[in-house]
This record gives structure tokens, sequence and C-alpha cells, in this order.
């Protein structure tokens, strides 16, 4: 690879160095200099963890190229403070608890640096902005703004400093506001995620992915690839034990690489472990693969019928996972019912987007013990698996969950951490694989997309007598957690209401679509978003108050359930009351009074944004809103 | 019309803590250590939210030091007890139990050595942020002191402990059981503004009400509300994992849209406190709960302020400004239908 010599100061220290010439200004710091304080999140400018200061302006370094960085004085979140300490606005993230996963926080707390150098003064408004160009997906960003006006006012010496300590303590640890312990690793750019670790001698590895949904694998050529230089193994499923091969967090329907057939875009066919991250990716490049491209199907409803490709064999129907829930006598209901409304619903496939893509490493101990480091959800189950695909008792296979950047049910599927311990024992050396924003997108499960066909009867006074709830949601091309989110969203369905006669039904249903999986709510969120909405639409019909309907049909304390359980603790009358109250809510039927209502644009809502030039140097006025 | 009308809506939701439809458990382990500091361990912790300060607050409020001077051991199968898995809203109801019982075990062996030692009796001990004493005694050291006698009496102050949260199956025809041991509700109210020439939805305010049994750590709460409400934000009007034939048109983050932090409304958090009957500590969980009534609150919210009811989900501004055009003048069908029939209903 050609070489190049840089000359530069990274945190007033001058580093004079030959690197690849390739390289972006971020694989520069991570690999060469081992700060590794700026993360990778998307490669593409997006996401703002890479941001650096360069010659004083922030920039994304991975839009860089090193070349361009010959010259210039570079700052890190490492070079922010001295080697312990926290800066203002670290220690202002610290106290507000704006740091939750940490992933993006080096680049915003780099980019939250820069908005107070620019501009020491930066009202709210200006300081959303200068944000805007890191993503977070874990604090909604409110306790962020929160440190950057505290770190502000600090600086300016409108606060004092103890405002950046703790809260005394009172009577109790429980109920007080203990800054996160892990929050100083994380302002600071030291805590290490799976990507950011390196092992003496390890190798890398890289994935050759499907580009079909769904094809026959006829063969696979890996000779060239081996031959390369640098390259140590090239991996396919014969380098899995054909019986125990398959994982899956309900049903084990997925190999460790394809065998056989591809089900999905993306699915991993092949890896290489190589010296280095290039060669290994060239190497791939040089795997023939043939496949004959089997018929797909895509659609959910369309996967039911008969004559649709099968994507499973052991389903030929391609149904994952039907629950049903049935309580009371739904026809009664609905003949007692003095109006019934139906209608449908549709929720869409959501990525998860954690910043911090999957990432980890796998390594044989002297005790042959195959130890995976990785940012794993569920270290206990992987173990399981992965010990039974391998052969071996659980004793002998240890999982290390790594800092996690970022889960939300998307780090619950073992993807990748079998090829890693594969590779691993393959080659008796430590192996790393990082995904690409990319690589994280088209492999990793979804939140489940829902279609609802709801029906609902409902007495004059707002009484819920029946409910019909029928969901079919496309869990595409493995199970993974499509049997639980069915579950999950059978037993909530119809929402906080004790409903006596009901009948639900959801469905998952195999596709060559990117496959659903687990994401934070579980089917809970597409379930409850017709329910919540069918309860609006019925508070108009019956000209209620949408609170007044909710009260109607709540659960309380010895309400049966949907699937029939007594509650024991209910306390949804304390959440409607206090909702209606904190958000001094004027009674009505939601019935388009928007412009006649008298409870908007209160303190306790924000200005709207309109993008353009509209800041001021003083944070008083430009807080003053604009409506 | 107006080009930008607001409104308001209002959604409830229910959740289940837990592991569903079976029995969850969790084990921890606990020591007091030289110096008066602990060590926890336990098979899983954090992913981003606040459980390891949270499992700090809750050993350290047992054990009677302070939260910095609690150290949680690592999340390896290999050396710690199995928690099973970070998620499912489990991480404070199981192992927050978990860590609190086995700080109880270690707490008890350190007290009955220091009971016989001072020659009182065990339940006048007391301890809190570093010191034990004796009630209505002069007695009072640090807990440095106290692990030094315990010690020196032959006693490591060690614990250990399993939580188990009992749920059942479900029947496999009626869907009947008893999936989880502890619910939790909420509610939330969304205050938006539609911008009718483009279609743009801000939402300008969320009004979020959660039942957590009892906040342990309310900033760390508040920041799993803050999280989740942004999250339904992002599903409700942005997000969308679109594929054609199986081949995503939308690979990275130029074309997958996320909220930023010019989308963020201000978000007001009231916590609940309703403590639940069947664990020591009386918390429950907020993680996945706080996302639930987000976007339908928001939808409601749209309908208030243009009378269009957004039933697929992301509303984006092409599907508003579709519906808007497609509108029908006055009420829905459904709406007007419901209102023949109750005149019928009044005049029979």
């Amino acid at each position: 690879m050609p070489k190049l010599k840089i000359d530069l100061e990274v945190n007033n220290r001058k580093v004079s160095k030959e690197t690849d010439a390739h390289k972006r200004l971020l694989d520069f710091l991570r690999d060469d200099l081992n700060l590794t304080g700026a993360k990778e999140g998307c490669g593409a400018g997006e996401c703002g963890t890479c941001s650096v200061f360069v010659d004083g302006k922030l920039v994304k370094s991975c839009l860089m190229p090193v070349a361009k960085a010959a010259g210039t004085k570079i700052e890190t979140i490492e070079g922010l403070a001295d080697p312990g300490k926290l800066t203002p606005m670290q220690k202002a993230f610290h106290k507000t608890g704006a740091s939750q996963c940490g992933y993006c926080i080096p680049g915003m707390v780099m980019a939250a640096t820069s908005a107070l150098r620019e501009n020491p003064s930066a009202g709210i408004e200006e300081i959303k902005e200068r944000l805007g160009g890191n993503i977070c997906r874990c604090t909604g960003y409110t306790k962020i703004f929160e440190a950057v006006e505290l770190a502000r006012d600090v600086i300016a010496g409108d606060m004092p400093q103890e405002a950046l300590e703790e809260d005394a303590v009172g009577s109790s640890y429980i109920g007080h506001n203990v800054r996160r312990i892990d929050a100083p690793s994380k302002v600071s750019g030291r805590l290490r995620y799976a990507a950011d670790v390196k092992m003496h001698d390890m190798l890398q590895l890289q994935v050759l992915r499907s580009p079909h949904p769904h094809a026959k694998i006829i063969s696979i050529d890996t000779s060239d690839a081996e031959a390369m230089e640098g390259v140590v193994c090239v991996l396919t499923s014969d380098d899995v034990p054909v019986e125990t091969d398959g994982f899956g967090v309900f049903v084990h329907d997925q190999p460790i690489m394809a065998r056989g057939k591809v089900r999905h875009v993306g699915e991993a066919v092949a890896a290489v472990a190589a010296e280095d991250l290039v060669t290994a990716r060239r190497a791939v490049a040089k795997i023939k693969v043939v496949y004959e491209e089997l018929p797909g199907v895509f659609d959910p409803v369309e996967a039911m019928k008969s004559g649709a490709a099968v994507v499973h064999e052991y389903a030929e129907n391609n149904v994952v996972k039907h629950i049903p829930v049935r309580k009371g006598d739904v026809e009664a209901g609905f003949a007692n019912a003095d109006i019934v409304l139906e209608d449908d619903f549709s929720t869409q496939q959501v990525e998860h987007a954690y910043l911090e893509p999957e990432a980890g490493i796998a390594y044989v101990d002297p005790d042959d013990v195959i130890v995976v480091m990785s940012p794993s959800q569920n270290i206990t189950h992987h173990r399981h698996m992965l010990a039974h695909i391998l052969g071996k008792p659980i004793n002998k296979v240890r999982f290390i969950m790594s800092a996690v950047g970022g889960g939300f049910g998307g780090k619950e599927d073992m993807i990748y951490q079998g090829m890693l311990a594969i590779a691993a024992i393959k080659t008796n050396r430590p192996v790393q694989l990082n995904f690409t924003r990319e690589e994280s997108i088209i492999a990793s499960a979804k939140r489940h997309p829902s279609r609802v066909h709801y029906k609902m009867g409902l007495k004059w006074n707002g009484e819920i007598t029946a409910i019909q709830f029928d969901m079919v949601s496309d869990g595409g091309a493995y199970g993974m957690s499509s049997e639980g989110v069915m579950r999950k969203a059978a037993i909530l369905s119809c929402g906080p209401y004790e409903v006596h006669n009901l009948s639900v039904d959801t469905t998952a249903v195999y596709t060559n679509n990117t496959p659903s999986g687990a994401f934070r709510t579980f089917g809970g969120m597409q379930a409850q978003f017709a329910t919540e909405s069918m309860m609006d639409m019925a508070a108009e019909a019956l000209e209620m108050d949408p609170f007044e309907i909710r009260r109607v049909n709540m659960m309380k304390i010895g309400s049966k359930t949907h699937t029939q359980h007594e509650l024991s603790a209910a306390s949804l009358d304390r959440c409607l009351d206090a909702a209606e109250k904190e958000s001094r809510w004027e009674k009505g039927t939601p019935n388009v009074r928007g412009d006649k209502r008298s409870d908007l644009g209160g303190d306790d809502t924000r200005a709207p944004c309109t993008l353009g030039a509209r800041f001021t140097n003083d944070k008083h006025t430009d807080n003053e809103r604009v409506v | 019309m107006e080009r930008k009308l607001r409104g308001r809506g209002i959604a409830a939701s229910w959740y289940g803590i837990a592991r569903t439809a079976t029995i969850d458990r969790a084990g921890a382990w606990a020591e007091l250590d030289d110096g008066g500091t602990a060590k926890i361990v336990t098979g899983v912790t954090e992913i981003g939210e606040g459980i390891l300060t949270l499992l700090a607050q809750v050993a350290a409020d047992e054990l009677g030091i302070k939260p910095s001077e609690v150290t949680i051991g690592d999340n390896d199968t290999a050396r710690s007890p199995e928690a099973a898995h970070a998620g499912a809203t489990r991480q404070t109801y199981m192992i927050g139990n978990a860590v609190h019982l086995a700080s109880q075990e270690a707490k008890k062996h350190l007290f009955e050595q220091l009971a016989e030692h001072w020659n009182v009796e065990i339940d006048t001990l007391q301890s809190f942020d570093g010191e034990v004493w004796s009630n209505d005694t002069n007695l009072r050291i640090t807990m440095e002191a106290a692990v030094a006698i315990c010690k020196a009496r032959g006693v490591v102050p060690v614990g250990s402990a399993s939580f188990t949260a009992y749920g059942t199956g479900l029947d496999p025809v009626d869907g009947s059981g008893s999936p989880w041991q502890t619910y939790v509700f909420g509610t939330q109210v969304a205050e938006v503004e539609v911008d009718t020439y483009t279609g743009e939805v801000q939402v300008l305010g969320i009004w979020a009400v959660h039942d957590v049994g009892r906040a342990i750590n309310p900033r760390g709460v508040e920041g799993q509300i803050e999280g989740g409400v942004v999250q339904g934000l992002g599903q409700a009007l942005m997000e969308e994992y679109e594929t054609v034939g199986g081949h995503t048109t939308t690979h990275g983050f130029a074309k997958y849209i996320l909220p930023t932090s010019l989308d963020i409304p201000q978000i007001n958090c009231t916590l609940i406190e309703d403590k639940d009957p069947l664990s020591p500590l009386g918390a429950k969980g907020i993680g996945e709960p706080s996302l639930v009534p987000t976007a339908p609150a928001i939808m409601n919210a749209i309908y208030d302020a243009i009378g269009v009811r957004m039933k697929s989900l992301p509303a984006t501004p092409e599907k508003i400004l579709s519906a808007l055009k497609n509108k029908t003048p006055g009420r829905e069908n459904y709406v007007l239908a419901a209102r023949e029939q109750r005149a019928q209903a009044h005049r029979n």
C-alpha cells in the first residue's frame, strides 16, 4: 500500500509519522495514534461521532483524507483536558446525565465545546443548531441541551462552579440524583468499545454478504482469496458443524453463514480473516459465489398464500408464529354495542440506529476457552447457543459484554459472534470484526412492521363491549425474536383497558426482507398505536373527552387483563390525572379543535424551529420565544 | 386555512416488566471490601440506560456506603453469576433486586460480627454513607473499621442472591396466563404544529407521565423517558427502513432520517411512584414503556390540528400533504354515522 509521511500537531504534541496514504484522518487518529475517543458511527459525515478540531474548526474526521491534515493542528476529545481532569463542559455532561451509552458523546462534547467557543453566550436555539450535525440515539438530546446551557453559564460566571458538582445526599441514596458513575469515562472518550480494542497479533475479519434476497448457493470458490498474501483463513458454512449449526432467540433457524441458500440481501455467505482490513476486504472481493436466483416473497400476506415461495422448509406456510388471545364472547359483545368502529393501521420497519455499529473480538485463551467479546445484549443465551454449535461445554465458551454503544434490542441476535469464534479457533489468533454502518443496516434486525385490522364495539357511555384485533407482521428472513414480539403484541394489544370480550391474533411471517427482531417495546408500540388511535376516534364519535373515555375503560386493581390475569396493582388512574393536570389539558371532544384551544404554547413547550439566520449574540433575547 | 395549525393529543399505555410469559431470574454477588468499599458482580449490566449507577445506588444504600465506593464487576459469563439479558425493561427490576438482596446478605454477616463485638442487639445497628452505628449508644465507626473488625473475627462479609419474577406461559388456545408479575402504566400528551404548505410536523411539547414504582435515580428515569419519547417521535414522523424487492433503499443515515437536536420537543416528565408490592425495592422499569404512547399521542395531536387521521406510520410530509389534499370537508364518515346512530337511538 502506498505510504505517506505526515507532520502535524495533535493535542499540542508534534507528530511525524509514516502512514497508509488511503487513510482518513479518523483512521490515522485511531489506528496510528491510538486516540480512540473519536468513533466511527457512519463513515459518511452524517452522525458526528468522529468530530475533532482541525485548526480550531469542528470537522468530521471520517470525511478528511489524512493527507489533508498535514501541517494542521488537531485537537481530539483526549486533548480537551489533562488526564484525569474534565473541562466544565465535560463536567456539565456528567452532572446532567447527558451521556447514556456514551458512543456519540465524545463527538457531542466536541460539538458542544465548539458551540461555546464560537459563541460563549449562545442561546438555546443556537446551541441546538450547532449540535445539529451530531446524532444521539439514547438521550433524546434534552439532558445534552441542559448540559451545554449549564456549562455556558458556569464558564461565563453566571453560575457557581459548584453547580457542576453532585447534589448533597439526604437520608438515602435511593431517589437521589447520583451522577452516572460511567460518565467520566464517556465524556472524556476514555471508555473503549469493542472496535477501540486492539490485541497483539490480531487479524481483521470481513464478510461477504448476499446480493440476492433469495437464491440457491451453487458453489463458493475461495481459492483466489486464500492464495492472497496476508489472508490467513476463509470461512464458509463448511467450517461450521452441519448438525448443530443454527441460532436464534426463539427458533434456531439462522446458520452462522448461509448454508445452501441465502434468504435476504446482506446475509453472511463467507468471511476472510487477514493481517489487515484492506487485505481482508480485497480478499472478500475475490470469493466467487455462483447463485441460482429463486423467486422471492416480500409481503407477509402474500407469503401466507399457497404457492408463495417458501423461505424455510420447516414452515411451509411461512408463518413464524401465530399467537391467539381469546376472552369472553366477542360476537355477543359486538351485538351489545351501540356503535362499532372498524379500521386499519400500519407501522413501518424501523432501524435501531445505535451509534455503535456491531463489533467484536474473539480469541482462544491458553486454557482452550473460546472467548468472544462484543456488545451483546444477551451473553447468557449467546454462550449457550455457541457452545451447542461448537459442541463444547458452556464453561469452554466465554462471552464478555463489551461496552454497548446503544442496543435497543438490536444487539440480542448472535449475527456475527459465531463467525468470529470460528475464525479464532481456525487461526488460533485474535480476530476482530467491525461492521460498517451499511453492513449494520442490512444485516441486523429491524422493528417489526405491522398491519392491524381493528374492530371495536362501544356503548354510548364509552364502555368498550368487544374488540377484534388482527395483526400481521413481516418477520423477514429469520425468526430472531418474532415469536416473542408477537406474544407481547398480543398480550398488550387492546391497551390498558379492561375489555370483557376480545379476540386477538398476531402473526409473524417469513419473507425475503431484512429480518425483523427485538426492538424497544417488542411489539407493544405497534399494537397500542392502533388501540390509542381507535380510542380517540371512538371519543370523537361519542363526543367524549379523550381522557374520559380512557377512564371509563381503564384497568384498575382487580381488573382482568386480556390474558385474564387479575391485577393486584394498577396506576393508570394516577397517570391520567397527572397528565391532564400537568399538560393543562382543556377538556373537550377530539374534533379538530386545535384552532380553538386555549392550552397551547405554554412555557412548557418549545418555540417552533425555523431554519435560517435567527441567532443573536445575547442568550436572553435568543431565548425569547417568537411564536 | 391558516398555514400553520396546532393541536394536542393524548395516548395511554401499559407494559409488562421483565421477561414475558416465563419465569425470569437474575443472580448477583456482593462483598464489603477492606477500606469499606464494595464489589458487586452480576452477569449483565450497562447498555446505556444507567443501570451501573442504579446498582451502585442500591448496593450503597443497603450496605451503608457511598455509590462512588461501589465497584461493579465485569459482564462476563466466566466470571460472574447469571443474570440473563439486557433488555425487556428488566434491569432495574431483576438485577436491582438481586443486588439489593445480595447486599443485604453481606451486610447481615458484617452486622452479626459487629453486634457480638459491641455486645448490642443486631437490630440496633445501622449504616449509611460510610458510617456504622448502634442506635441509642455512642458506638459509631467508619465502614472501614467495621469491615476490619469483621475480618479480624474471621468472617468475610459476602452475600449472594437470586431474584425471581414469576410469569407463566400463555395457553395455546385462548392465550390466558399471567405473563408478568408487574405491570406499569403511562400517559403522554403531545402538542404539535403542522405546516399545511409543506406537510412538516413539529412536536413542540410532550408531557410524559409514567409509573416507575420507585424512582431510584429520578434524573436517570427522565433520561430514559426523553430517549424513548424521541425514538417514538422518530418513528411517528420520519424514520422508515424501506426495501424494494428485498433490497434496502435506506442504507445509511443520509436516507434513513433520524431525529436531531432541532426536532426535539420540550419534554415534561412526571414520575408516578406506585411501589411494586412484589419486590423488595418497589421499583419497576421505564426503558421500553416510555416509547409506547408517543407516536399515537402525536397522531392524535395531528388530527386535532388539521383533521386528518394518520393511520400509517410514519406521518411524513408527503403523507400529510396527500391526506390534506384528499380530505373531504366536514367530519369523517364514522363520526357522522355514529351521530346518526345516536340520534336514532335517542328518537327510539
